[in-house]
């Protein structure tokens, strides 16, 4: 038995063990041998019955001593463990070492071991492990920053192409010679083009981000692809002349079937525009570019074909869709285009691609599923007005007269969306930054905050959290409209989880500028506009808002009507008359194009529009057969429309007789200076 | 002589056994090395006419890997609670970890280090954060253990502490 015991210690004393019996306040006998490493630690045992206290030489033993008596105390099987642990011995070398607390046949025992010969294997393990969490935390900082950095960049690009937007706006309104005007459109139109990339490079890094979250996106207004292909063609017929190619739609394509699918309009216009925009890179002058769509039951196909030189045959097919990725002759530009595509496309649940035809010349193609009942019943009202690029129809006059506080830290963005709002017949003024507008908000009550998210001082964020802590407890509700370069799905979520109330993208956009802020502002505010708006210089876009005519009111009454909208002003009467004069053909001519390419979105909008131009003149049949042509539009029923015309040209021919005499004298009627107070102008330079 | 327990506390790697070592033998070791549970170290020091002997209980940092052990703080006089000023992560991570442990143990000296200042270029920790931690309570210093800036005075002034409680 003895003879075993010994062997036993023995054992354990070369694997690294000292056994120690706990006899009681903080004492211990040493079972078997004191092992070298003890003694190079702790010195030497004393002598006196093996005894040791192991507190006093090891203070973390002493500190473990503490769980092992409520161990031993606990009766428990099994074991108390220190965990790891390092001391320094005699030598300054590191031991690794652990304790470990056992109840054996009633016997409270502490068995401490010498980790030395396992430690360097649990040590590289950890090592690795952390080593490569470092790295990894390293990265996730790197794609932070740039992705900061990107943000960065495109609110730098936006900012000034916010101010080019509104200028181009406020331009378009004057009368200028028709070769300025043209100036102005090209700038407009490239202005658009610019937008249309920085918002590419946002979409297609932000859209990389969501897809890993979202692997399909829910749907948006279920277009129709058919009407969205022809409309490309017509936005894309200008330039593509300009090169020498044809841009046509497929002409086998029936219009009348269903066309509609799984997406949004407004992205699905983008990339029939990266589509056309590579196949007119591609395409040699004097050759043509069809456009069209195709049933493939559950989905629909578009395709745009040229008949250009093919695909490249040493590029596959999916590196073309990849991100950066430029054809050979780097024609293109950053590569985002096409990788645009791809990304929207799937995230639909539809899929992309390109193929060199056998009668020559590409195809390249997306298919997307078609929009189920439920999703055509849900879509919004407008889902087929097009998005992008911008058309300048003007909405109607507001009703209501709105007090806006604009907050942004450029001079220019402000004063032009202070400008802007004004000619639509609010008061507006501004504020240079978040606490400006903040302190502002104190001193007056105004209908909506549109502000900017990033200004120095106080971002719009800030002001939104101050302003909406002011109204804790209260039952007030500023209405805030964040104005941000940024304005992903995600960002309006930030914005609204901030307290904004709506967001609006930068650049901003005359349209959507009144559109955004009356909508938001629309169950919130009182204050009737005025019959006329002031300060607002009038076009056949931008007129004062007007008493719609009674039904049946002579013609002979328009220059009576305008008088009293204009308060017997001769020289605004002038104006109206002038620009009505000048507009209102080219809009019966975009009118009867339409109805000619059964256009009913376009035969709608232009309707619209004459229809508001007319109103001033209290012109009621003219009115009212706008009215029915817009109403046509908007049930896509064209049927009737050439009828409706005809009277309406009829009626605007009467109209003119009446109204020539009070047409000035001058080629290019100057504008009416802008009443503003001087209060006003004080208020704008703040 | 007097023995006062001081513990190390904050996130993997953000410097607290080259602090100690820095504290103890004056020397700094580029390479990381990770710490598997605790190092205990001493450290005999004069403050005032006082001799004490600073037992260093330098323990693992907290991540994924490894969750600390609450029962190694029993009996502590203070803790330096280390953060790398160069990953704003490690700053929250130590302020939980100091509300964990004064729900624990209560209120105990305390000293909340940034380290790897000789690194200021690549700080994300700002002034001001700095200095609403100062307004909150907070004894703020921003070490080095590579260059030893005020590496020593950290220890000392915690040491310092223990003894006035």
């Amino acid at each position: 038995m003895s003879a075993a015991k010994s062997i036993f210690e023995s054992f354990f004393s070369t694997q690294g063990f000292a056994l120690f019996e706990y006899l009681d306040h903080g004492d211990f006998r040493l079972i078997g041998s004191w092992p070298g490493w003890c003694d190079a630690l702790w010195g030497n045992l004393p002598a006196q019955n093996k005894q040791v206290r192991l507190g006093d030489v090891s203070p973390f033993l002493e500190n473990f001593i503490f769980d092992a008596e409520e161990f031993w105390k606990s009766k428990s099987s099994g074991s108390a463990n220190s965990g790891n642990w390092t001391e320094r011995d005699a030598a300054a070398r590191e031991i690794p070492l652990e304790a470990s607390a056992y109840l054996l046949d009633g016997r409270r025992v502490l068995v401490v071991r010498n980790l030395s010969g396992t430690f360097d294997q649990q040590q590289e393990i950890f090592q690795t492990a952390r080593d490569s969490l470092l790295v990894y935390e390293k990265l996730l900082r790197e794609i932070q920053k740039k992705e900061i950095l990107l943000h960065c960049i495109v609110h730098d690009l936006t900012q000034p192409l916010s101010a080019m937007n509104s200028v181009f706006h406020l331009l378009e309104r004057e009368h200028l010679p028709a070769q300025l005007k043209k100036y102005v459109k090209t700038g407009e139109r490239e202005s658009q083009r610019q937008e249309l990339m920085i918002r590419g490079i946002l979409e297609a890094f932000s859209s990389d981000l969501a897809a890993q979250n979202s692997k399909q996106e829910k749907s948006g207004d279920s277009p129709d692809l058919a009407e969205c292909a022809q409309r490309a063609v017509r936005d894309f017929d200008t330039p593509f002349s300009d090169h020498d190619i044809g841009l046509r739609f497929d002409p086998r394509v029936n219009k009348s079937q269903n066309w509609r699918v799984h997406g949004d309009s407004a992205r699905i216009d983008r990339i029939f525009g990266n589509l056309l925009e590579n196949a007119m890179r591609y395409s040699p002058k004097n050759t043509t570019v069809t456009v069209g769509v195709e049933d493939q039951g559950a989905f629909v196909l578009a395709f745009v074909d040229d008949q250009g030189p093919g695909l490249p045959k040493d590029q596959p097919e999916a590196q073309l869709f990849a991100l950066f990725s430029k054809g050979k002759s780097h024609a293109g530009k950053a590569g985002l285009g096409l990788y645009f595509c791809k990304i929207t496309v799937e995230r639909w649940g539809g899929s992309i691609g390109a193929e060199t035809r056998s009668q020559g010349g590409s195809r390249f193609w997306f298919r997307l599923p078609r929009a189920t009942k439920a999703e055509i019943d849900h879509a919004p009202a407008e889902s087929h007005a097009p998005a992008a690029p911008e058309r300048h129809q003007e909405k109607s006059k507001p009703v209501k007269r709105l007090r806006i506080l604009v907050a942004d830290d450029a001079d220019i963005n402000r004063e032009l969306i202070v400008e802007l709002l004004e000619k639509r017949g609010h008061i507006a003024i501004g504020a240079a930054d978040g606490r400006a507008a903040v302190a502002e908000l104190e001193k007056h009550d105004f209908d909506v905050l549109l502000i900017d998210e990033e200004m120095p001082r106080m971002t719009g964020l800030e002001a939104t959290q101050a302003i909406r802590q002011r109204e804790t407890g209260t039952a007030r509700h500023q209405i805030i409209i964040g104005i941000s370069g940024h304005a992903t799905e995600e960002d309006e979520t930030r914005f609204r989880e901030a307290g904004m109330d709506a967001l609006l993208a930068k650049p901003v956009h005359m349209q959507k500028l009144y559109e955004v802020v009356e909508s938001t502002a629309a169950p919130a505010v009182s204050a009737p506009l005025p019959q006329s708006a002031p300060a607002a210089q009038p076009s056949s876009e931008s007129a004062p808002a007007s008493t719609p005519p009674a039904p049946g009111t002579a013609i002979g009454s328009v220059v009576d009507h305008l008088r009293r909208s204009t308060g017997g002003n001769e020289k605004l009467m002038s104006s109206l008359t002038a620009i009505l004069l000048s507009d209102a053909p080219k809009t019966l001519a975009r009118i009867g194009r339409a109805i000619a390419q059964n256009n009913a979105a376009d035969l709608r909008a232009a309707a619209h529009l004459l229809k508001g131009s007319l109103a001033i003149f209290g012109a009621a049949q003219a009115v009212e057969l706008g009215r029915n042509l817009e109403i046509m539009g908007r049930d896509s029923n064209l049927r009737e429309a050439p009828l409706d015309f005809r009277a309406l040209e009829n009626e605007f021919a009467t109209l003119r007789e009446e109204l020539a005499p009070l047409v000035q004298k001058k080629k290019t009627p100057k504008p009416a200076p802008k009443p503003k107070s001087k209060a006003a102008v004080k208020r704008r330079k703040r | 002589m007097i023995q006062k327990k001081i513990c190390m506390l904050g996130s993997s790697s953000v410097g607290k056994t080259s602090l100690v070592r820095r504290f103890i033998i004056s020397i700094f070791d580029e390479t990381y090395h990770t710490t598997i549970g605790v190092k205990v170290d001493k450290k005999a020091v004069k403050i005032g006419a006082e001799d004490v002997t600073m037992v260093m209980w330098d323990i693992h940092g907290e991540d994924v890997y490894q969750k600390m052990n609450m029962s190694y703080l029993r009996g502590m006089s203070g803790y330096l609670l280390v953060a790398d000023g160069t990953r704003r992560q490690t700053l929250d991570d130590a302020l939980a970890l100091h509300e964990r442990v004064v729900l624990e143990f209560g209120k105990v000296p305390s000293l909340l280090l940034l380290n790897k200042f000789d690194l200021a270029d690549q700080w994300e920790i700002d002034p001001a954060q700095t200095s609403r931690l100062s307004a909150a309570g907070w004894n703020v210093l921003h070490t080095s253990a590579k260059t030893g800036e005020r590496v020593e005075e950290a220890f000392l002034q915690l040491a310092k502490m223990t003894l006035s409680e």
